[in-house]
C-alpha cells in the first residue's frame, strides 16, 4: 500500500506481513528505546549519526595523543625519547587514524544526523545497514588500535608504500592489522555511502527537488558518490597487500617482476578523491553557517553546488601529482601537474562565494561563524600552498618534506577541522536540547586558530629549509630547532583548547541540567529543515513530512515580502517549527543483528593474523549475523511507534519513548524499504523477510 | 552572540595570521640551512626556485585579498548595537556574471601558472648522455655510487658510499635506482628529488656551479632508519675530480704497521660476509659471497677507499674531524684528524647508533636481516679495525 | 486514494508515476533497486582496479609458466558459454515472475543456479589443472594476478548462486510472488553484471595475447 502524509490528519500507517516476534526461535527482537542497550540496538539515524560523533571524537584524542608525541620527540634535535622503531609507528597511525577514524566518522556523523534532516526524511533508506556500517567502523577503529597491545603499530606509513610493507620489510603483524583494519573500515563507509546516496536521491520530501536541497547535502551526496566510487580501488590494494603478506602472492614482489608504481596508483587513485571526501562535508557545514549568520541566503547557489560537483569529478583526475617525484615520466607529470591546478577554479569559487555572502550581511560572531570564517582563511591557505604544489617541478623540492605536512594540515585541519568543530557548535542545541557555552566556545575558537597556526604554519618553513617528513629525529645546525620547538609549543595549545572545549560540553551540560532553558526549535534563526522541529529532534523527525517549494523553506516560513517588497518576519521560529507530537507514527524496529555481523569481521581480521580457526568463528558469526538479519523484518509491527514524550531529563540521549500498539503499522516515508548488503530484497520492507547472505 | 566590542577581537583573531607570511619569508631565508630550497647552486634548482618565487608571489596576491578582503568584511558588515532582529540586510541570491568571472579569472591565471610549469618541466628533463653519468642505488640506509670509467657501459669500475663525487662546474646525470624498498635522492640546493624505485631506473641531473659540499637526504619513508639516511654531493674541481676518480680505482694495499696489519686481519675474517676492500679480503669476500642470504639488499658498502670519504654510516657522522668549524667536512679537510670517537662507537654496537634491523650476526643460509649487526668486539679489536680503516684512502 | 492525496501537495513530477509500485520514492525507482544500481557502479571499480593489476603485471613475471602456457580457450570458452546461457534463464526467471507465473520463475531461477554451478565447476577444475601444470598462486606474479581476478569473479558468481538457491527456496514456501517480482529484476540485476564482467575477463585475461 502506497503511503501518503496528509497535510491535516495524523499520520496513517498501513500494514506489513505481521511476522514474528521471535524470528530465529531464541532471541527475542529488542525493545529498549532508553538505556544502553537500546544505543547497541538503535537504527536510528540520530542516534548513529551521535555515536559517530563520539566515536570520532575519542579516536581524536588517541590521534591526537600520537600528534603530541611525535611534537615532543622533535622538540629539540637528536631527541631519544623513544625509538625510531616506536616513532614510526606513531605517525602512522597518526595518519591512519585522524584520516580514517577521524575525519571521515565526523564527517559521517554529520550527514547521517543532518541529511535525512534537511531533506525531510524520517530515517535513511536502509536504517540497518545504517547501524551496521556504524559497528563496523567501529569495531575496524579498536581493532586496527588493538595492535598497539599485540606487537606493534603499522610501520609503513599511512600511504604504505610497497615493497616497504612487505613480511620482508616490515615484519612486525602491524600491516597486517592496517591492511585488515581499513579493508573493515572501507566496507563500512561503502555500505554507509550507498545507504546515504539512495536516501538522498530517493527520499526527498515532496517538492524537495535537487536543486532545492540544502548546500550540505548536496556536499554529502557528492562526498557519498566519491566514496562508492573510489572505496573499491583501495579495497583491491589492500587485498593484494593482505595477499602479499598473508599468502605469499607475487603483486609487489619485485624480484618476481613487481613494479612498486601500482600500489602508488591504486593508493592515489583512491587516496585523492579521499581529500575531497574529508573536505566536501567542512564545505558543506560551512555553506550552512555563514547565510544563517550572515542572514542573508547563500550567494549564488547553482555555483556552489556545481563547483562542489565539480571538485567531485576533477577529484578523479589529479591523483598523480602526490607522485611528481616518483619518476612516472614527463607527460605523465605535465598532465596532472595542469588538471591540479585546476581543480583550484572551484574550491576558489567557493571561497569568492562564501565572501559574497557575508558581504552586505548582518554579520553575528557566534562560536560556529568564527570557525567558518576560520575554515574560509585557514583552508585558502593551505589552497595556496597546494597550487605551488600542481607547479610540478617545484613540488620536487617541496613533496615528503614538512611544506607538505603544512600544507594538508592547513586543508584537513583548518579545513575540514574547523569546519566540523564549528559544525559541533551550530548543531549541538539541535541535537541535545542545550547550547555550549559561547564564552568557553570563543576560548576554544581562539586557543585552537593560534596553537594551529603556531604548530603548522613554521611547518613551511622547515620545509622549504629541507627538513623531509617521517624523521624520527633531527640533527642541530640546520635551521630546524626554532621552528620546530615552536610548532610543538602549538600542538600543546592545540591539546589546552580542546580540553577547553571538552569541559564546554561536560559544563553546558551540567549547567543546562541545574537550570534547562528550553532553546526552541530555532536558536539560530536558520534556514533549513532541520531547525523545523523540536530541539532535540523527536525520534520520528517531522510530526508530517514538509512539503517544499523554495531553498530554504524553513526560512520562508518565517520571513515574507509584505506589500512594498521588503522581506519581514511573519513568524518567530517557535511559531513556524513542527511540534513534535505526534504519536502513531511507524518506526523501523531496533535490531540486534547488524552488532553481531559487524563483530563477526574483526574475528575474521584477528583470525587471519593469528590463527585461521578463530577466522572461522568469524565467519560463522556473520553467517548467524546475515541470517538473523535476512529473517528479520526491518519493521516490527508491533512495536516501536514513535512517541514524542517529554522525558525527564532533556539531554537529548533518551529523548524518546516508544509507545507500543499492536495492530496495523505501516511504513511511512522513512523505514521503508530495508535490505541486506547486497541489495537484494523486496520492494516492500515489512515483507522484506527471508533473505539471503550478502557479499559485503 | 555577538556585540558591538568585537572589532578589537577580530583584529586580533588575524594577528597571527599577519605574522605568518613574513615568517616564512624570513625563515626561508635563515642563514644556517645547508638543505635550503630556496638558496640554490646550481642551474637545475634555479630554476625551480624562480619558478617557485614567480608561483609564490602569485599565491602572496591571492592570500592578501582573500584574507584582508575577509577582514574588511567582518570590520564593515558585522552586526551593529542597533540593529533590531527583525531588520534583514538585502537579500541578494547571488550574481551570475560576477560568479562567472570568478570563475575565469583563477582559470586563467592557472593557465599562465601552468605555461611556466610545463616549460620548466620539460627543460629539467633535458639530457645529454656524454655528461659523466653516475649510478645512484639507494639502500636500507645507505646511498652507493657507481662510475664507469672504461665506458662499456657498466657502472662497476668504482663503487663508493655516502658521498657523491663530482666535478663542479658541468652537468652530471643520476640513473637512480633501488635495491630494496623506495628511497628518494635528494640534493635540495642542486635539483629537486626523485624516487628510487626498486627494479627501475629513473634520470636526474644535478650541476654545481662552485666546488663544496652540499647535502641532502633521502626523502621517501624507506622504513626504520629513514630518518638517518643522509648523503651529500661533494663538488670538486675537474682536475681534482680526475685525480679522484683515478685513485678510486686503485686497489687498496695491504698495511705494514703491526695494529692495522690485525685490523687488516680482523676485517678479513669478520667483515667478509658483507664488506670488500679491494686489495684486501677479494677471496674471501668472492667466498662468503656478497651477503646474498644475509641483507635484504644483498649489499654493504664497498670499504676500499673508506678513508677518502667525508661521512660513514650512510652519511650520518663525519669520519673526519670538521677543523674549520663550519659544519661540514670538506675535501681537504679529508685525511686530517680522524673522528675517532664516533667510529669507534659505531664498531662497538652499529644497531645502537643507528637502528637497524640486525639483532644477531647472521649465518650464512640463516633468516634476512637488515644493517650491521653489533658483533660484540673487545676494545683491542675495535682499534685494531680503526687503524685499518684509517689506512684505506 | 492514496495517490491522489499525494499529488495534491506534491511538486515533484515523478510522484505523480501511478506506476510506482508500493511506495513512492523521489526518483521512482525503488531503493533497493537504487541501491544496487549503485552498489554495482562501485563493483565496476573493484574489477576496473582488478582487471587493470592484472594487465599490468601478466607480463611481468620473471619466471613462467605463463598465460600462453597454461590456457586452455576451448574449455574456458564453453564454461563462458554456460555462463552467458544462464543470463539468458535469469531474464526468463524475471519475465515469468512478472506475469505471475510463480512455477515457471521457479524452474528458470533453479536452471541459472545449476549453470552458475557448472560454470565454478569448470573454472574448479580449471584451477585445478593450473597447478598441476605448475602454475600456483605463488608462483609468478602471473598466477597471483590471474587467480586473484578470476578468484573474484568466482566469489561474485558463487554469492549469486547461494542468493539463487535462496530466492528459489523462498519461491517453494510461497513467498515469491508476483507482488515480490522486482526482488527477482533486482537480483537479475547483480546477475546480468556478473555475466558482463566474465565477458570482459575473458576477452582481456583469454583472448587478448
Amino acid at each position: 500500500m502506497a503511503i501518503v502524509e496528509r497535510p491535516t490528519a495524523p499520520l496513517e500507517l498501513t500494514t506489513g506481513q505481521v511476522t514474528a516476534r521471535q524470528p530465529l526461535g531464541g532471541f527475542t527482537r529488542p525493545q529498549a528505546t532508553t538505556g544502553w542497550r537500546s544505543w547497541l540496538t538503535t537504527v536510528d539515524h540520530k542516534r548513529i549519526g551521535i555515536m559517530y560523533g563520539a566515536a570520532a571524537l575519542f579516536f581524536f584524542v588517541i590521534g591526537g595523543v600520537e600528534a603530541l608525541l611525535i611534537r615532543l620527540q622533535l622538540a629539540a634535535p637528536g631527541q631519544k625519547l623513544y625509538s625510531a622503531d616506536l616513532y614510526n609507528q606513531l605517525f602512522t597511525m597518526h595518519g591512519v587514524t585522524m584520516i580514517f577514524l577521524v575525519v571521515i566518522p565526523m564527517g559521517a556523523a554529520f550527514m547521517n544526523y543532518l541529511m535525512p534532516l534537511q531533506i525531510g526524511a524520517r530515517d535513511v533508506a536502509f536504517p540497518r545497514l545504517n547501524a551496521f556500517s556504524f559497528w563496523l567502523f567501529l569495531s575496524a577503529g579498536l581493532m586496527l588500535n588493538t595492535s598497539w597491545f599485540l606487537g606493534g603499530g603499522a610501520d609503513g606509513g599511512w600511504f604504505a608504500y610497497a615493497p616497504n610493507t612487505g613480511v620482508t620489510f616490515s615484519p612486525s603483524h602491524g600491516m597486517d592489522f592496517y591492511a585488515l583494519g581499513l579493508q573493515m573500515a572501507g566496507i563500512a563507509s561503502l555500505v554507509g555511502a550507498i545507504n546515504l546516496v539512495v536516501t538522498v536521491l530517493n527520499m526527498r520530501a515532496p517538492g524537495m527537488t535537487m536543486m532545492k536541497m540544502p548546500v550540505f547535502t548536496w556536499m554529502g551526496l557528492v562526498t557519498q558518490l566519491l566514496l562508492v566510487f573510489a572505496l573499491p580501488v583501495i579495497s583491491i590494494a589492500l587485498f593484494l597487500l593482505t595477499f602479499d603478506r598473508l599468502f605469499d602472492a607475487n603483486f609487489f614482489n619485485v624480484a618476481q617482476g613487481a613494479d612498486p608504481l601500482l600500489w602508488e596508483h591504486l593508493f592515489w587513485i583512491f587516496g585523492h578523491p579521499e581529500v575531497y571526501i574529508l573536505i566536501l562535508p567542512a564545505f558543506g557545514i560551512v555553506s550552512e553557517i555563514i547565510p544563517v549568520f550572515s542572514r542573508k541566503p547563500i550567494f549564488g547557489y547553482p555555483f556552489m553546488v556545481f563547483s562542489g560537483i565539480a571538485i567531485g569529478f576533477m577529484g578523479w583526475g589529479v591523483w598523480a601529482h602526490h607522485m611528481f617525484a616518483s619518476g612516472m615520466g614527463p607527460l605523465s607529470v605535465a598532465a596532472f601537474a595542469l588538471s591540479t591546478m585546476f581543480i583550484a577554479v572551484p574550491t576558489g569559487v567557493k571561497i569568492l562565494n562564501w565572501m559574497a555572502t557575508m558581504w552586505g550581511g548582518r554579520l553575528r560572531f557566534t562560536t560556529p561563524m568564527l570557525f567558518a570564517i576560520g575554515l574560509v582563511t585557514m583552508f585558502t591557505i593551505g589552497g595556496l600552498s597546494g597550487v605551488t604544489h600542481a607547479v610540478a617541478p617545484s613540488d620536487t623540492q617541496q613533496t615528503d618534506t614538512y611544506y607538505i605536512v603544512a600544507h594538508f594540515h592547513y586543508v584537513i585541519f583548518g579545513g575540514a577541522l574547523l569546519a566540523f568543530l564549528g559544525g559541533f557548535y551550530f548543531w549541538w542545541p539541535k541535537v541535545f536540547g542545550y547550547t555550549l557555552s559561547e564564552t568557553l566556545g570563543k576560548w576554544h575558537f581562539w586557543t585552537i586558530l593560534i596553537g594551529f597556526n603556531l604548530t603548522f604554519g613554521p611547518m613551511h618553513v622547515l620545509g622549504l629549509q629541507g627538513m623531509p617528513r617521517r624523521m624520527h629525529t633531527y640533527i642541530a645546525d640546520y635551521g630546524f630547532e626554532f621552528w620546530n620547538l615552536v610548532s610543538t609549543i602549538g600542538s600543546l595549545i592545540i591539546a589546552v583548547s580542546m580540553l577547553i572545549f571538552g569541559w564546554n560540553i561536560v559544563a553546558s551540560w551540567r549547567a543546562h541540567r541545574a537550570d534547562p532553558v528550553d532553546v526552541g526549535p530555532d536558536p539560530w534563526d536558520a534556514r533549513s529543515l532541520e531547525w523545523s522541529v523540536p530541539s532535540p529532534t523527536p525520534v520520528h523527525n517531522f510530526d508530517e513530512v514538509p512539503t517544499v517549494s523554495r531553498l530554504d523553506e524553513f526560512w520562508h516560513h518565517k520571513y515574507q515580502e509584505d506589500e512594498t517588497g521588503k522581506v519581514v518576519r511573519v513568524a518567530t521560529g517557535a511559531e513556524a517549527a513542527q511540534k513534535g507530537d505526534a504519536t502513531d507514527v511507524h518506526l523501523p524496529s531496533p535490531s540486534y543483528w547488524p552488532l553481531v555481523t559487524a563483530l563477526g569481521l574483526p574475528l575474521i581480521a584477528y583470525g587471519l593474523i593469528f590463527n585461521l580457526g578463530l577466522a572461522v568463528v568469524g565467519g560463522l558469526v556473520v553467517l548467524i549475523g546475515a541470517f538473523g538479519w535476512g529473517y528479520e523484518p526491518a519493521d516490527d509491527p508491533e512495536a516501536g511507534h514513535g512517541h514524542l514524550g517529554h522525558d525527564g531529563h532533556d539531554d537529548g540521549h533518551d529523548g524518546a519513548e516508544a509507545e507500543i500498539e499492536g495492530g496495523e503499522a505501516a511504513d511511512a516515508t522513512a523505514g521503508d524499504g530495508e535490505s541486506q548488503p547486497a541489495g537484494v530484497s523486496a520492494p516492500t520492507a515489512s515483507a522484506s523477510d527471508e533473505r539471503a547472505a550478502s557479499d559485503d | 552572540m555577538s556585540t558591538g566590542q568585537q572589532p578589537a577581537a577580530r583584529r586580533r583573531r588575524f594577528a597571527p595570521l599577519a605574522l605568518i607570511l613574513p615568517l616564512v619569508l624570513l625563515g626561508a631565508c635563515a642563514a644556517d640551512a645547508p638543505q635550503d630550497t630556496m638558496d640554490p647552486a646550481g642551474p637545475q634548482a634555479r630554476s625551480i626556485d624562480n619558478l617557485f618565487n614567480g608561483v609564490f608571489l602569485v599565491a602572496v596576491v591571492v592570500f592578501v585579498v582573500v584574507e584582508f578582503g575577509m577582514i574588511a568584511l567582518i570590520v564593515r558588515f558585522r552586526r551593529r548595537r542597533d540593529d533590531g532582529d527583525d531588520d534583514l540586510p538585502t537579500q541578494t541570491h547571488g550574481n551570475t556574471r560576477l560568479e562567472i568571472a570568478w570563475t575565469l579569472l583563477p582559470a586563467v591565471l592557472l593557465a599562465v601558472v601552468g605555461f611556466f610549469t610545463l616549460r620548466t618541466l620539460f627543460d629539467l628533463e633535458q639530457r645529454d648522455d656524454d655528461d659523466l653519468t653516475v649510478q645512484v642505488v639507494g639502500q636500507q640506509w645507505w646511498w652507493e655510487y657507481a662510475y664507469d670509467l672504461d665506458g662499456d657501459g657498466e657502472h662497476d669500475d668504482v663503487l663508493t658510499a655516502n658521498d657523491l663525487v663530482v666535478p663542479a662546474g658541468v652537468d652530471i646525470n643520476l640513473d637512480i635506482q633501488s635495491n630494496d624498498v623506495i628511497h628518494s635522492y635528494w640534493i635540495p640546493r642542486l635539483n629537486g628529488k626523485k624516487d628510487a624505485v626498486p627494479g627501475r631506473t629513473h634520470p636526474l641531473q644535478i650541476h654545481a656551479d662552485e666546488p663544496g659540499v652540499y647535502v641532502g637526504q633521502c626523502t621517501e619513508y624507506c622504513g626504520l632508519s629513514h630518518g638517518y639516511m643522509r648523503q651529500r654531493v661533494v663538488a670538486l674541481p675537474p682536475d681534482e675530480f680526475e685525480a679522484w676518480l683515478e685513485d678510486q680505482a686503485t686497489d687498496a694495499e695491504m698495511p705494514t704497521e703491526a695494529e692495522a696489519a690485525a685490523g687488516a686481519e680482523l676485517f678479513t675474517t669478520q667483515c667478509s660476509g658483507c664488506h670488500l676492500a679491494r686489495g684486501i679480503n677479494d677471496a674471501e669476500f668472492e667466498e662468503q659471497g656478497s651477503g646474498t642470504e644475509l641483507i635484504v639488499a644483498e649489499n654493504a658498502p664497498d670499504l676500499t677507499h673508506f678513508a677518502s670519504r667525508g661521512t660513514f654510516a650512510g652519511a650520518l657522522f663525519d669520519l673526519w674531524v670538521d677543523a674549520d668549524g663550519d659544519g661540514f667536512v670538506e675535501h681537504d679537510e679529508i685525511g686530517g684528524e680522524l673522528n675517532r670517537a664516533d667510529l669507534e662507537a659505531w664498531l662497538r654496537n652499529p644497531p645502537d647508533e643507528k637502528p637497524m634491523d640486525a639483532p644477531y650476526v647472521p649465518e650464512p643460509g640463516g633468516d634476512k636481516v637488515r644493517g650491521m649487526p653489533n658483533f660484540n668486539l673487545q676494545e683491542e679489536q675495535i682499534d685494531q679495525l680503526v687503524a685499518f680503516l684509517a689506512t684505506l684512502d | 486514494m492514496t495517490d491522489t492525496a499525494f499529488t495534491e501537495h506534491s511538486a515533484d513530477p515523478s510522484l505523480h508515476d501511478k506506476g510506482v509500485p508500493s511506495h513512492a520514492t523521489s526518483t521512482g525507482v525503488s531503493n533497493e533497486k537504487l541501491a544496487m544500481w549503485v552498489f554495482l557502479g562501485s563493483d565496476c571499480l573493484l574489477f576496473g582496479g582488478l582487471i587493470s593489476t592484472y594487465l599490468l603485471l601478466r607480463h611481468r613475471s620473471v619466471t613462467g609458466p605463463g598465460p600462453e602456457d597454461v590456457f586452455d580457450i576451448p574449455f574456458t570458452s564453453v564454461s563462458s558459454f554456460v555462463l552467458l546461457f544462464s543470463s539468458l534463464t535469469m531474464a526468463m526467471a524475471v519475465g515469468a515472475i512478472h506475469r505471475g507465473d510463480e512455477r515457471r520463475c521457479r524452474t528458470f531461477l533453479l536452471t541459472t543456479a545449476l549453470l552458475g554451478a557448472v560454470f565454478i565447476a569448470g573454472q574448479v577444475y580449471e584451477f585445478t589443472s593450473f597447478v598441476k601444470e605448475g602454475l600456483g598462486y605463488t608462483t609468478n606474479i602471473f598466477g597471483s594476478a590471474f587467480y586473484t581476478l578470476t578468484g573474484f569473479h568466482g566469489v561474485h558468481v558463487s554469492v549469486g548462486i547461494v542468493l539463487l538457491l535462496s530466492l528459489f527456496v523462498m519461491s517453494v514456501r510461497g513467498r515469491l510472488g508476483a507482488e515480490r517480482a522486482e526482488t527477482v529484476e533486482i537480483f537479475g540485476l547483480y546477475w546480468h553484471f556478473v555475466d558482463i564482467v566474465w565477458i570482459l575477463i575473458f576477452t582481456i585475461v583469454y583472448l587478448i595475447p
